[in-house]
């Protein structure tokens, strides 16, 4: 299965393709895709609305302006998009992915340039376009997976060479400093796994793969050993409120060893606010216990107790899991978990190795933001800005996570067997 | 399908990352169960700390009646105007938005920059942490006192706004409302109830106020309160704030505090994590303090300060008015009063130097709580022992003329000359008594088994010895023991002294009422009451709920009826003989027993710094009901300063007996 025969033979798979999408749309749709898609939005909806009601409520936001009506506009932006992904053959895609990664690097690279990136919450993540701001970010990850994925499906033996496996890193690390520097650490990790993933699956030798796992591992340990226990001389520059968020989640004080009482006071104040999203958020989700309060009582969001900026964003999680109890988390685990398999089913029975590759990307993704969403909501990982796919609010988040859907049909449709 | 062999190795790479994605969701879900399910209650008592202050909500303090049901110290709504901080926290944010300093800035978007265009646009300026800080409070010190001030116009008068004040009650009390004024006027409470418009959060709240509608009158008596938030005894002692409270110091509201006091309540209230309120809920509604009746006759009381008020400027002195047989107390009066309403709702100018002034020391109860020379009111004792130690009342003594004032009479205790103020001549005990005679009496103190006999009778009726008083205003005095008057180092001139009534004795008011009141009733020592009863605050539902027994006796002491026949008749001359000393005490209709008594008080150098003045006496002489002690300081004699505000008080007893006995006519 050489490269240069899949190139040739895809125009008139195309032709065939755009008269036949309707039917084959019909027919090889994947509900176990789909359905838990489509329950996930929903659970978006109705939380968001849970989460922002009061607050929105109270300033008299009018209804268009409304939080979860804006988030279904993006699902259903998010959903068209999907189907236009769809309608292209996904090898089509990849070889455009070299263009699309490069025009999201160059975003990337815009971002951070003041007068285009726009600032909030301290951060310079967004492309302000208007009415609506955008965030690379969001989609560079999908860039990066199918650019990968491209590049990874060549024969074997060329995996064997360094120079493709140093090439590979390369390739994620361009986006990688990028979005370090605006910065979004959460996001920067992300890709990291995924890219993992796909050199695994691409048969990169095992050699390589160990150092790197076991390299970065060591890094990481260092890293965090000279955060807890170096001088500060000594320590690794890191943007302060990272250093304090990986404090906190290592149960760390933030006052030197040597610092007078009040200095100690004060880091102690400071400890206090920083940890106390981490708190609320699992007080909230401890106190939702078996069955939770009921859609809209959940009182930690009323109160106020979770900054009502992040309760719909990063801390959507612990929303459900305070008015829907440990039934409604075990639920949207569930959804999450059959998204997940099935697209690893999807990718076992993808028709080539591109398909295999995006597949894994796709699903490692996905599998990361969950994890590291939802174990930041139980203090399993510290506090990193992952929205959680399909839940949070926010519409570069929604549209991407539909588009990757779209791309999870797109594979499903041409896979083994599927093929009229 | 064999063509895809090599994918062999691809699909090991996916099943093994279907195992690691099925470990991760594993672990997330026990995580969850763990969070959600095992450790539940923890969370949820968490949730319910941090959200829920809980408020001590004070009792309605009960209410203080006389024996007739004039109330004497009341508790009223007061109306406070308050600013409710929740209601205002999006004003502190747009003024805080307002005031933000922000800096224009051009700023070329990709919206914009395809039409060539930049857009001009404001942005914050960048500000530390504690400038940020001094934003906010200077955003809400600018919101709150623009609301003060709209609430001034609103009363029309000014109110003054004091920053620290307020900057204090945000930071520990966010949750209650902040006091912008306190205790206001029916009218001012009108108006604001009438205002078209008041700033946001402001509203009148209540709460209960203790008024003492009288002012001073029976101050001592009644005592006063103190600002006192803590817990009572057995009560929850965990709230996050606590409403204004109040505890007895001294007196009555001393003394039945705790039955004044009822029951506290609790409210919670939920608040935000900024502390704001949003919801309260009433947990154990406060229960009301009891009423306490008093023995007390409000016009007998008023009219004794009355009468004492009227000897002069700035007089000091006491009355205590008992009946003989119940011993109730029907009036205690001490002048300069103090008005308890002050230490509720603070001190007009001068009044707190007028409390510490160290010669009216208003503060002072002076019907219990201050030890005086009784002077001659003693003199009835010394005749008691004297008659116990076979002393013959009418056998004629002759006081000789002193050599340096002819008209007076003295007497030698071995060098020293005893003056007299009474004239020299014949006297009998009758004469000796109503001309307050020393020269008769320390020339029959001297007898032997006299002083002994009198000191032991003081100490049987009390003299220096604590009533145990329940108002926390009590001298105990100073009388010597029989012992004392026995032992080597006492000498005549001491019994002459105390034949004087001057020397080592020092007696309260009340004390020589409750003597004169044992002389009267046949030698019953009777323990004062004060309290009647205490009673629900809603009669109407439940009558009594303590009732203190009248006519406790505290001993019995042995005097023989004849010995006080004789003195009844001569206490009963003292007022209506034309010689008497206590003539002013005269009542016509009432027949008054008393004795006069000028003691003098001298310093710690033993010179004469002043007189203080008494009249004790009882009434009527055919059946005595009432006993009436009057002291005043540094007066000019018993017979002219006290005798007339004993008569003003008799006169009231008179009426306050009339009264009864129609009462008990109407009743029977």
């Amino acid at each position: 299965m050489g490269s240069g025969t899949r190139l040739d033979g895809l125009s008139a798979v195309e032709v065939m393709m755009s008269a036949t999408v309707e039917t084959r749309l019909h027919q090889r749709l994947d509900w176990l895709i789909w359905v838990p898609v489509l329950a996930l939005s929903t659970l978006g909806l109705a939380f968001v609305a849970s989460s922002t009601l009061a607050t929105e409520e109270l300033n008299r936001v009018p209804f268009w302006d409304r939080s979860w009506v804006r988030q279904g506009l993006w699902y259903f932006l998010g959903g068209m998009m999907a189907i236009g992904v769809c309608s292209v053959d996904y090898r089509v895609l990849a070889r455009w992915s070299p263009v699309i990664y490069w025009g999201t690097v160059l975003v990337l690279g815009l971002v951070l340039i003041p007068g285009i990136g726009a600032v909030r919450f301290g951060a310079r993540r967004w492309i302000d376009l208007g009415p609506v701001q955008i965030q690379p970010s969001e989609f560079a990850k999908l860039a990066l997976v199918l650019m990968l994925a491209h590049f990874l499906s060549r024969p074997r033996e060329e995996l064997r060479q360094p120079r493709i496996f140093w090439s590979a890193l390369g390739l994620l690390a361009v986006p990688w400093v990028l979005i370090l520097k605006e910065p979004d650490l959460g996001t920067a990790l992300l890709l990291c796994p995924a890219t993992l993933a796909m050199l695994w699956t691409a048969g990169v030798p095992h050699v390589y793969l160990r150092r790197l796992v076991v390299g970065s591992l060591v890094g990481g340990v260092l890293l965090v050993a000279n955060l807890l226990y170096a001088p500060p001389r000594w320590q690794v520059p890191l943007e302060e409120y990272q250093r304090q968020r990986l404090l906190v989640y290592f149960g760390r004080d933030f006052a030197a060893p040597g610092a007078s009482p009040e200095e100690k006071a004060r880091a102690r104040a400071l400890q206090e606010a920083r940890s106390y999203q981490v708190r609320q958020a699992l007080i909230a989700v401890g106190s939702g216990g078996v069955w939770g309060k009921g859609w809209g009582q959940g009182t930690q969001i009323a109160l106020g107790f979770l900054p009502r900026a992040a309760a719909h964003n990063d801390f959507i999680f612990s929303v459900i899991a305070e008015e829907k109890g440990f039934v409604g988390s075990v639920m949207v685990l569930t959804l999450y978990g059959v998204i997940l398999l099935r697209g690893l089913q999807i990718a076992r029975q993808a028709r080539d190795r591109l398909g295999r590759l995006i597949m894994v990307g796709l699903v490692t993704l996905l599998f990361s933001q969950v994890f590291i969403n939802i174990g930041m909501n139980i203090r399993l990982m510290p506090v990193t800005g992952v929205p959680l796919p399909l839940l949070s609010y926010g519409g570069s988040s929604v549209v991407a996570s539909l588009i990757a859907a779209g791309l999870m049909q797109n594979i499903h449709m041409h896979a083994r067997g599927n093929r009229p | 399908m064999s063509l895809l062999d090599p994918a062999e190795h691809d699909n090991r790479a996916v099943n093994g990352l279907a195992v690691l994605v099925l470990a991760g969701l594993v672990v997330l879900l026990v995580g969850l169960w763990w969070i959600q399910v095992a450790s539940r209650h923890t969370y949820q008592g968490q949730l319910e700390i941090q959200a829920v202050r809980t408020v001590r909500v004070p009792a309605a303090r009960g209410r203080i009646l006389d024996r007739t049901g004039v109330v004497l110290a009341d508790t009223q709504p007061s109306f406070n105007l308050g600013l409710y901080l929740e209601e205002l926290s999006r004003e502190f944010r747009q003024e805080y938005g307002r005031i933000r300093p922000v800096e224009v800035v051009h700023r070329a978007s990709l919206w914009t920059f395809g039409r060539g265009s930049a857009q001009v646009v404001t942005q914050a300026v960048r500000l530390s942490r504690s400038q940020l800080e001094e934003l906010q409070w200077t955003a809400r010190l600018r919101v709150v006192s623009n609301a003060v001030r709209q609430l001034s116009e609103v009363l029309g008068n000014p109110i003054a706004f004091d920053a620290e004040r307020f900057r204090r009650h945000y930071l520990s009390q966010l949750a209650l409302p902040y006091p912008v004024l306190v205790n206001l006027k029916v009218e001012q409470a009108a108006r604001v109830a009438e205002a078209p418009a008041l700033p946001q959060g402001a509203d009148i709240d209540v709460l209960p106020l203790r008024v003492y509608p009288f002012q001073a009158t029976a101050g001592h008596l009644l005592g006063y309160l103190i600002r006192d938030d803590r817990s009572a005894e057995g009560e929850e002692a965990d709230y996050s704030y606590r409403l204004p409270d109040y505890r007895g110091v001294v007196g009555i509201e001393a003394a039945y505090d705790s039955f004044l006091r009822g029951r506290a309540g609790v409210k919670s209230v939920w608040v935000n994590h900024l502390g704001y309120k949003q919801a309260e809920q009433i947990w154990s509604p406060a229960e009301p303090g009891l009423d306490v009746v008093l023995t007390l006759d409000w016009r007998i009381q008023l009219a004794a300060e009355q009468a004492l008020l009227r000897v002069g400027a700035n007089v000091r002195g006491a009355v205590v008015a008992l009946d003989v047989n119940t011993g109730d107390v029907l009036a205690l009066v001490s002048v300069p009063g103090l008005n308890p309403n002050h230490f509720v709702t603070g001190f007009p100018a001068g009044e707190y130097d007028r409390l510490r002034d160290p010669l009216l020391r208003a503060q002072v109860n002076r019907a219990t709580q201050e030890q005086y020379v009784p002077g001659s009111i003693l003199k009835p004792l010394v005749a008691l022992a004297a008659l116990d130690r076979g002393l013959n009342p009418s056998a004629p003594y002759m006081v000789q003329s002193d050599p340096a004032r002819p008209d007076r009479g003295c007497i030698y205790v071995g060098r020293r000359k005893i003056r007299d103020t009474a004239p020299p001549g014949e006297y009998n005990l009758r004469r000796a008594l109503l001309r307050s005679s020393n020269s008769y009496f320390v020339h029959h103190g001297l007898q032997p088994g006299v002083v002994e006999r009198l000191a032991e009778l003081g100490v049987r009726l009390g003299l220096g010895q604590k009533i145990g008083l329940p108002t926390r205003q009590e001298a105990a005095g100073v009388f010597p023991s029989p012992a004392q008057v026995r032992s080597a180092s006492w000498r005549d001139g001491d019994t002459a002294n105390l034949c004087m009534g001057q020397g080592p004795v020092a007696v309260t008011p009340l004390q020589m009422a409750l003597v004169y009141a044992a002389l009267a009733n046949g030698g019953r020592l009777l323990q004062p009451r004060l309290v009647d009863r205490l009673e629900a605050p809603f009669p109407r539902t439940s009558s009594s709920v303590q009732q203190f027994p009248a006519g406790l006796v505290r001993r019995t002491v042995a005097l023989p009826m004849n010995h006080l026949r004789i003195l009844h008749e001569a206490m009963l001359a003292d007022t209506e003989d034309p010689e008497g000393t206590g003539r002013e005490a005269a009542l016509p209709g009432f027949r008054v027993c008393g004795k006069t008594g000028t003691a003098q008080v001298m310093d710690a150098q033993g010179r004469l710094r002043g007189y203080t003045t008494w009249f004790v006496g009882f009434a009527p002489y055919e059946s005595p009901s009432f006993v009436v002690a009057v002291m005043v300081e540094d007066g000019g004699s018993g017979g002219a300063t006290c005798a007339p505000v004993a008569r003003e008080v008799f006169r009231a007893l008179q009426e306050y007996g009339q009264r009864n006995a129609t009462g008990w006519a109407k009743r029977g």
